[in-house]
């Protein structure tokens, strides 16, 4: 079975883990916001030690953190090396044509910490709530219902598709199927796994479409979720968003 | 019987896929409320293509359908019956077991309250009220069958059509689906290959094949005719085969 663990720490007891999810969603996207608006380095270190407090106050262990930036570290670690050697005048240090640039290393690090910090706050936003209640909180917060069901449908559905996949895979190895490197048989073979999943999955989409039909769907008017609301919730939620605040407006101040 | 007497009427029914032969041609049947009906026949015979046309999911290409009475509009929603796929993935589509069954009393209107009072009394009805905050991919075939059931007896139906129901079901799963269809009182229409499970479950047989409605009486009568199920690629249950025929190895 298909295990795609988006809810692994979701039922931890933290702070963040009790905050009401739709009032974290505006509080942290505002401070996610924020942190993008940040150009001036000496923000970097207010950013890095909100960042840090939000992360212990989650309860959020660190290899959770470390395997999520993982893949999108690969991209900034490309970028750590590009820019240093391309942007800038300032020449930091030479080793015959490769040249060391000021303005690209402290570019690197604008980024990196950026970059760093918005991952992070995003992790502890939905990392400390069912991947479901998110969805449900987005849809009360004005997302169309339209693309919450289709979310929701393709996170139901990809658990399907995953064992499809890999039914399809058993079988093509009991067929003797080794794929040792990307030859034309090999490519041709593969094609025709996910052709076959494509139109599979499209044929199901088509009979469950069907039956959301036959239960109203289209129909009637569907019920939102009550999600029960503390004062502590939009005082946390007034603060985030007093802190994004404080960050653009220093970077207003700073760079007049 | 009048229209007003009977939960099902087709009426000179027929229906083709475009530019494809008829699959089912000039349907003429009757269903009275509360009346256990099985359908069987070969497959490819039209069965499911008969079971969408009757809930509005398709169009007929002649004849007309009437449910309870009232005409069955191409597209229209009938919350009195209720369809239960072949496949039970097909119809659990919403996250957890509680949100699929909600689905459908959320899809008429009804408030949070009575909502939840419909989930639980379905649950429990079906025996899955442990299963309501699971996810259906985490559920056994059998526990897959009973909440799709579930979700469908939520909108209260009068008319529940089963399209396969004891398929890829354990013995276990399979004789708890028995007793809960002995004791439904819903109107049923049941399509099913488990010939012992039709003489367990129904009053009443039709044999579809090539598009008509070869034969419709008692099940014992229907299913126990050798003739009749060897012309149309059938065989008689076992239990019906009488053992002074030497049949087994």
């Amino acid at each position: 079975m298909l295990d795609l663990s988006v809810d692994e720490y979701a039922h931890l007891n933290s702070p963040l883990h009790r905050w009401e999810i739709r009032y974290k969603i505006a509080g942290l996207l505002a401070l996610i916001f924020a942190f993008s608006f940040v150009r001036d380095l000496r923000l970097l270190p207010a950013m890095l030690v909100v960042t840090l407090a939000l992360y212990l106050l989650s309860k959020l262990p660190w290899r959770y953190l470390a395997h999520r930036l993982e893949y999108p570290g690969f991209f900034i670690l490309m970028l750590a090396v590009i820019l240093p050697l391309t942007t800038g005048a300032t020449v930091l240090f030479q080793l015959g044509p490769i040249a060391i640039r000021a303005e690209g290393c402290l570019s690197v690090v604008l980024i990196v910490v950026r970059f760093g910090c918005i991952l992070t706050v995003g992790l502890v936003c939905f990392g400390t709530a069912p991947f479901l209640d998110a969805v449900r909180a987005l849809r009360a917060l004005g997302l169309p219902a339209l693309i919450s069901d289709m979310i929701l449908l393709a996170y139901r559905y990809l658990f399907e598709i995953g064992t499809d996949l890999m039914q399809m895979r058993t079988a093509m190895r009991l067929r003797g199927f080794r794929p040792r490197r990307p030859d034309t048989e090999t490519l041709n073979t593969i094609g025709s796994l996910v052709g076959s999943l494509l139109v599979r999955t499209y044929e199901r989409a088509e009979r469950v479409y069907k039956a959301m039909r036959l239960r109203g769907y289209g129909h009637g008017h569907t019920i939102r979720n009550e999600l029960r609301t503390r004062p502590g919730d939009v005082l946390a939620a007034i603060a985030a968003g007093l802190l994004a605040a404080a960050f653009i407006g220093a970077q207003f101040y700073l760079n007049r | 019987m009048n229209d007003n007497q009977t939960a099902l009427t087709l009426a000179d029914l027929s229906f083709a896929y475009p530019s494809q032969h008829a699959i089912l041609r000039q349907l003429d049947l009757t269903i009275a409320p509360g009346e256990r009906v099985g359908l069987i026949g070969p497959n490819g015979t039209g069965k499911t293509t008969l079971f969408l046309l009757i809930c509005g999911v398709l169009k007929p290409t002649a004849g007309e359908i009437f449910l309870f009475g009232q005409p069955m509009r191409y597209g229209a929603f009938r919350p009195e019956i209720g369809l239960v796929f072949q496949n039970p993935d097909d119809q659990l589509f919403s996250p957890s077991v509680r949100d699929d069954v909600a689905f459908g009393p959320q899809n008429l209107g009804l408030s949070k309250a009575e909502v939840d009072t419909r989930v639980m009394e379905s649950l429990r009805t079906t025996g899955t009220l442990d299963l309501a905050e699971r996810p259906p991919h985490h559920l056994s075939g059998g526990e897959k069958r009973m909440v799709a059931i579930a979700g469908v007896l939520a909108m209260r139906p009068r008319f529940v059509i089963y399209d396969e129901p004891s398929s890829n079901l354990d013995i276990r799963a399979r004789r708890r689906l028995i007793r809960f269809l002995q004791a439904a009182t819903e109107t049923l229409l049941i399509a099913s290959h488990d010939l012992e499970f039709i003489l367990e479950v129904c009053d009443r047989v039709l044999l579809l094949d090539g598009g008509r409605i070869v034969a419709d009486g008692a099940p014992r009568d229907i299913l126990g005719d050798p003739a009749l199920m060897q012309a149309h690629g059938l065989e008689r249950p076992h239990s019906l085969v009488p053992h002074e025929i030497p049949h087994h190895r």
